[in-house]
């Protein structure tokens, strides 16, 4: 948990990063700070770990003030992944994962075994690159061990700036979902800045839009897209942000909002999955030979029919 | 083989021929007659030499290295420009001009030798050392602190073993032009090989020069290939390794 209590942040030439931030999140959140460049994310996140001096106000992470704990022990306890993942050229890819490890006094067996367990959850085969070193590596991979030195002393809470930012979009798409399946397995509270809204959407349990070092929304994407509290929002999350949303909602989620009968024999349009994105069923169905579409019910039966009129509707109902 | 490789070999086997013929002039000559009638005339002036060499180069390394380190650090960056100038200012005075300095000082004597090549040794070890660890990746640097690593560690761990190809480079330059320099010792009174090179000069007498002369280059070329030795232990392996990467590169 990482609680922010009326922070704000002067550097010492004037400029005033961070105004009067109030934000707390909870334990297994993963939350992005989103904004235009020069909005203070990077300052809002290197105040956690005491990289940049608070002016005003309190940070407590796991209930504890930082302003308390030792700077050293405290970074030790916080993954940290930058977007130039900062890997050590002298160090080997092992040694490299293992530094926070071996700060904390860990035996030998037990960092060889960490070091396989994490190149297992990134994907990369520890035998194939204990030894090599980081310019070895392509840009992909040396972002992927960012992550696994990050995650090495198995810290709860970890703070990443734009870690897949220098990637090729391909790429990075492949990293944000392998990420995504990491973080499903381990929880961890995640504070992650990015510039990118459909990153953030993607990856977020909940988004901070920030603007000139203000909170301007604090919500579940969906919320941000669908209910902007501003006009500096709205024009952040763009035109398309209902289009945005529905990549949000699952075929299930409209279900939900529907009382479906079930249809006899076989239906004369595409049947979906309940766990398919709406965007997806919207963009079948704005073909002009395609009226209807059905849905998997339970216990194997098809419901139906689904028009453009019920996502209409839909959409009505989530952005009211 | 191409002709950069070619033109390589060929003045590789031009050297050695040249350093062949010199050889054998020097020895038909009986040039080195000076070192094998006295030997421990030789043996003296050669452990003045090195003592001279070493006790400089010592200080040198001793006072630049942890100037360089020290000027690096955010706290004294500030001070980086006033050290430099005033390093490169000794570097362009003259080595003479130093060892008059030193002389003026120190009056005659091995004394004002040792001051004047410490002087002389300290620009390119320090210039070397904080171009080493200025070129350390900022990002290195702030991922270190942010993991937890003290500003000790993120030194001797990350910044040192980076800047030690530069540093050892300038160690490496500093030294052996302190071994050809030290051979003006003579001058000041400082002894050294200089001793029979200078005679040699004044009485038109080869024996003496080449006697003197050798010795100081085989000294010189043997420090450089120390050091070029020293690299491939106190550079680390990943470093090297990147380094000979992008050379293929370019
Ligand atoms: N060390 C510093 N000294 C003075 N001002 C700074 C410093 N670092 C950042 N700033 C200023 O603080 C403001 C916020 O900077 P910050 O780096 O937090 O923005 P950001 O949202 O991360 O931007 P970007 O998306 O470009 O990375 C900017 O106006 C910036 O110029
Ligand atoms: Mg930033």
């Amino acid at each position: 948990m990482i609680e922010f209590t009326n922070v704000s942040k002067t550097y010492p030439g004037g400029v005033k990063a961070i105004d009067d931030v109030s934000l707390t999140i909870e334990h297994g959140e993963f939350v992005v700070l989103l904004g235009p460049s020069g909005c203070g994310k990077t300052t809002l996140l290197r105040m956690v770990n005491q990289l940049e001096d608070i002016t005003e106000g309190s940070i407590a992470v796991e209930g504890k003030n930082i302003h308390d704990l030792n700077k050293i022990d405290m970074r030790r306890e916080i993954g940290y992944v930058i977007q130039s993942n900062g890997l050590f050229p002298n160090m080997t890819i092992e040694e490299n994962v293992m530094v926070v490890p071996n700060l904390l006094g860990w035996s030998k067996e037990k960092r060889a075994e960490r070091f396989d367990y994490l190149m297992d959850l990134i994907g990369m085969p520890p035998e194939n690159y204990r030894g090599s070193f980081p310019h070895e590596l392509s840009g992909g991979q040396q972002q992927r061990i960012g992550v696994a030195r990050a995650l090495a002393a198995d810290p709860p809470v970890m703070l990443m700036d734009e870690p897949f930012g220098a990637l090729d979009p391909i790429i990075r798409s492949r990293i944000q979902e392998e990420f995504m399946d990491i973080q499903k397995k381990l929880k961890k509270t995640i504070l992650f800045v990015s510039h990118d809204i459909d990153e953030a959407i993607k990856l977020a349990d909940k988004i901070v839009l920030l603007k000139d070092g203000e909170i301007q929304q604090f919500d579940r994407p969906a919320e941000l897209l669908n209910r902007p509290v501003n006009d500096f929002v709205s024009e952040f999350v763009g035109e398309d942000s209902v289009l945005k949303s529905l990549n949000l909602y699952q075929v299930k989620d409209l279900q939900a909002t529907l009382d479906l009968p079930a249809v006899e024999g076989s239906p004369d349009g595409k049947v979906f999955h309940p766990h398919d994105s709406l965007r997806h069923v919207l963009a079948h169905l704005l073909h002009p030979s395609r009226q209807y579409v059905y849905v998997e019910g339970e216990d194997g039966t098809t419901n139906g029919p689904v028009s453009v009129e019920h996502i209409e509707a839909f959409v009505r109902e989530i952005t009211a | 083989m191409n002709t950069k490789a070619f033109i390589a070999w060929v003045v590789k086997i031009t050297f050695w021929v040249l350093i062949a013929a010199f050889f054998w002039w020097t020895i038909s000559n009986n040039l080195f007659s000076q070192l094998l009638e006295n030997p421990d005339q030789f043996l003296g002036l050669l452990g003045r030499h090195l003592q001279i060499v070493l006790i400089s180069s010592s200080m040198a390394l001793a006072t630049a290295i942890p100037a360089g380190i020290l000027l690096t650090r955010p706290k004294f960056r500030k001070y980086e420009w006033i050290v430099v100038n005033t390093a490169n200012l000794g570097q362009t005075i003259p080595s003479l001009a130093i060892l008059a300095l030193a002389m003026g000082f120190f009056g005659i004597g091995i004394q004002a030798a040792i001051f004047a090549l410490y002087v002389y040794s300290l620009l390119p070890i320090l210039q070397n050392t904080i171009a080493g660890l200025k070129s350390v990746d900022p990002a290195a640097k702030d991922a270190a602190t942010g993991m937890g690593m003290t500003p000790a560690q993120i030194l001797f761990k990350i910044e040192l073993p980076m800047a030690a190809s530069s540093m050892i480079a300038g160690i490496r330059t500093a030294i052996v032009l302190n071994i050809g320099t030290t051979a003006l010792a003579y001058l000041i009174g400082g002894g050294g090989l200089g001793v029979w090179i200078f005679t040699g000069i004044q009485l038109f007498d080869n024996t003496y020069l080449i006697s003197g002369a050798v010795p100081v280059t085989l000294l010189a070329i043997t420090a450089d290939q120390f050091f070029r030795f020293l690299q491939l232990f106190l550079v680390p392996k990943g470093i090297r390794k990147a380094q000979k990467a992008a050379a293929a590169a370019a």
